[in-house]
C-alpha cells in the first residue's frame, strides 16, 4: 500500500515536471551561440530583437563548439543559433567544394538535416584570410595571395586544422602557385606573425586584431577561402513573425558593423546584451 | 573474427610519418619537452628534497608545494607564461609550465625516501666518522634512491600527459594529432593519437618502474636480504 502511494506520488512529479517543461519549450524560443564572444553579442541580437517583437526568449549561450551544440539543436533543445554558412557547411558536408557566398548558402541549405533551417543571409561575415604585417606587405608590394608567388618562400602560420584545410598549403599551391611552409602556431598565430616567426597567418576575418595591430588582409580574386556568412539557423518551433525579426537584424548587419561590435567588446569590455542593444537602436530596430 | 581497428590504417600511412608533423617527429617534441622539464625540475626538486629530508627542517614547504601545484590551472598558466615571455620564448614558457607540475612529486620523493630512513642508520655512520657529505653520498642517498625514483615516475605520468596541450600554444608533440584531429574530425587520427600518448606514457613507466625495483634489490642484496 505504502509503496503504491509512492509510486501516485512519483507519478503525479514527474507528470508535473514533464508539463512544466512542455509549457516552457513552447512559449519561450531557446536562443544558443557559441563559447565565442562575438557570436554571442549577435546571438544577443537576436534575443533583443525577439523580445521587441513580443516573444520570450531564454538565453542559453557559450554553448561550447559545434561538436557540442549542433546535437544540442538535433534534438531540439535549442531553436535558433547565429551560424558562420561556409564552417557549418564544412562540418556537415566535408567535401564541398562551393566557396562562393551565394553557392555556400545553397549548399549549407541542401545539407541542413530534416527539421533546420537557414534563415536569411546576412552580409557580415566571419571567414578565414590570410593576413601579413604592413611591413611585410610593403617590403613586397603585396595586395593579393596571389603577388606571393613572387616571393622565394612564404611561412604560414594558422591552427594545427589548416595543415589539411582545402584553403590550406594544397589550396594556396593549386589555386595561386605559392609554395608555403607551414607552421602550427595554435592560438598563438597573430603573436607570432607579430613577432615575425611567420610571414602569413590565418585569421578570421572579423578579428579586431586586424584593425588594432594594423594587419593587412590580402585579397582572394580566385576564391580560395569558403565565404562564412552570419546565418541564423532556426527549428521548426519558430513561428513566421520570430523570423521576420531576425532576417531582419541579419539584413540590417554589414560586415564592418560586426568588426566593430568585437573592436567594443575587446575594448571596451562592455557585455554582450549592451553591444549588441546599442547596435540595434543605431539601426533602429528596438527602441 | 579478429578485425583490424580503422585507426590502424591511419597509425600505418607512409604520409602520417614524415614531415615536420609527422609521428616521427612529434614524438621527438613530445619527449624532450617532457625530459627537459622533469630535467628541470629535477636539478633543484631533488637536492632540496634531500636537504629537507636529511635536517628535517622545513617539512612545511614540501606539503605546502604539494598542494599549492596541484591548485594551479595549468592551462592558465601556459598561456600566461606564453604570454609573458613572448612567443619566441614558447618553448621555455611551456617547460616552465611543466616544472611546476613536475617539482612537487620529486621533491616529496626525495624528501620522503631521506626521512623514513630509520635514525639509528645516520647515527652508526656518523659513529664510524663519516662527515656529512659521505653520509649522503655513501648512505642515506642510496637508500632513498627507489623513492626519489618513485618520485619521478609521478612526475613523468603527469607531464607526459600534460605535454598534449603544447600545441595549442605553437609547438608540437603527440597531443597534435589529438587537437588537428578533432578540429578536422578525424577520429582515427584522435585514436591513434591517443593510443601512442598511452603508451608511451605506460613505457616510461615501466622503465622507472624497473629501475626502481632494481635499485631496492641492490640494497636488499648489500644489506645481506634482511632490507625490509
Amino acid at each position: 500500500m505504502k509503496n503504491k502511494i509512492k509510486l501516485g506520488i512519483a507519478a503525479i512529479a514527474v507528470s508535473t515536471l514533464g508539463l512544466a517543461g512542455c509549457a516552457q519549450t513552447s512559449e519561450a524560443i531557446v536562443i544558443g551561440s557559441q563559447a565565442y564572444y562575438s557570436n554571442e553579442i549577435v546571438a544577443e541580437a537576436y534575443a533583443q530583437a525577439l523580445e521587441e517583437a513580443g516573444y520570450t526568449v531564454e538565453r542559453n549561450f557559450s554553448l561550447g563548439q559545434r561538436d557540442v551544440y549542433v546535437p544540442a539543436i538535433l534534438e531540439g533543445e535549442v531553436d535558433l543559433f547565429p551560424e558562420y554558412t561556409g564552417n557549418l557547411l564544412q562540418y556537415f558536408d566535408p567535401s564541398a567544394t562551393q566557396t562562393e557566398a551565394q553557392a555556400v548558402y545553397a549548399a549549407l541549405a541542401a545539407a541542413l538535416p530534416e527539421g533546420l533551417t537557414a534563415l536569411a543571409l546576412s552580409p557580415a561575415s566571419d571567414q578565414d584570410s590570410y593576413n601579413v604585417t604592413q611591413e611585410f606587405a610593403s617590403a613586397n608590394n603585396l595586395i593579393s595571395i596571389a603577388d606571393l608567388a613572387n616571393l622565394g618562400s612564404v611561412t604560414l602560420g594558422g591552427a594545427p586544422e589548416l595543415a589539411e584545410r582545402p584553403y590550406g598549403p594544397s589550396g594556396l599551391l593549386s589555386v595561386y602557385g605559392v609554395t608555403v611552409d607551414f607552421v602550427a602556431t595554435g592560438d598563438t598565430t597573430v603573436e607570432s606573425l607579430v613577432a615575425g616567426e611567420v610571414d602569413m597567418a590565418n585569421v578570421y576575418s572579423a578579428d579586431p586584431r586586424i584593425n588594432q595591430l594594423g594587419l593587412v588582409t590580402l585579397s582572394d580574386p580566385e576564391g580560395l577561402f569558403l565565404a562564412s556568412n552570419l546565418v541564423p539557423i532556426a527549428s521548426a518551433a519558430l513561428d513566421q513573425g520570430a523570423i521576420d525579426a531576425i532576417n531582419a537584424v541579419s539584413l540590417a548587419m554589414s560586415a564592418d558593423e560586426l568588426v566593430a561590435m568585437n573592436v567594443r567588446s575587446v575594448e571596451e569590455e562592455l557585455s554582450a546584451a549592451e553591444i549588441a542593444g546599442d547596435w540595434l537602436r543605431s539601426e533602429g530596430l528596438i527602441d | 573474427m579478429f578485425e583490424i581497428p580503422e585507426f590502424w590504417g591511419w597509425l600505418t600511412s607512409p604520409e602520417n610519418w614524415e614531415g615536420r608533423y609527422g609521428i616521427p617527429s612529434l614524438l621527438a617534441e613530445h619527449l624532450v619537452l617532457t625530459l627537459a622539464a622533469i630535467f628541470a625540475a629535477g636539478l633543484i626538486a631533488v637536492p632540496l628534497g634531500i636537504v629537507i629530508g636529511h635536517f628535517n627542517r622545513g617539512t612545511a614547504l614540501v606539503v605546502l608545494l604539494g598542494s599549492a601545484s596541484r591548485a594551479v590551472p595549468t592551462m592558465g598558466l601556459l598561456f600566461a607564461l606564453v604570454m609573458l615571455l613572448g612567443v619566441q620564448q614558447r618553448e621555455l614558457a611551456v617547460v616552465i609550465a611543466l616544472v611546476a607540475i613536475a617539482f612537487s612529486p620529486i621533491l616529496a620523493g626525495s624528501y620522503a625516501g631521506i626521512g623514513a630512513i630509520e635514525k639509528h642508520i645516520p647515527d652508526a655512520a656518523k659513529a664510524q666518522g663519516l662527515t656529512t657529505w659521505q653520509l649522503l653520498r655513501i648512505v642515506e642517498i642510496p637508500l632513498a634512491l627507489p623513492a626519489i625514483i618513485g618520485g619521478l615516475r609521478v612526475a613523468w605520468i603527469q607531464v607526459v600527459s600534460t605535454v598534449v596541450l603544447a600545441p595549442l600554444v605553437g609547438l608540437s608533440g603527440l597531443g597534435f594529432g589529438i587537437i588537428q584531429g578533432l578540429a578536422l574530425r578525424n577520429f582515427d587520427q584522435v585514436v591513434a593519437s591517443a593510443l601512442m600518448i598511452v603508451v608511451v606514457t605506460v613505457l616510461g613507466d615501466q622503465l622507472l618502474g624497473f629501475a626502481q625495483k632494481t635499485q631496492a634489490f641492490r640494497l636488499g642484496h648489500l644489506s645481506g636480504g634482511n632490507s625490509k
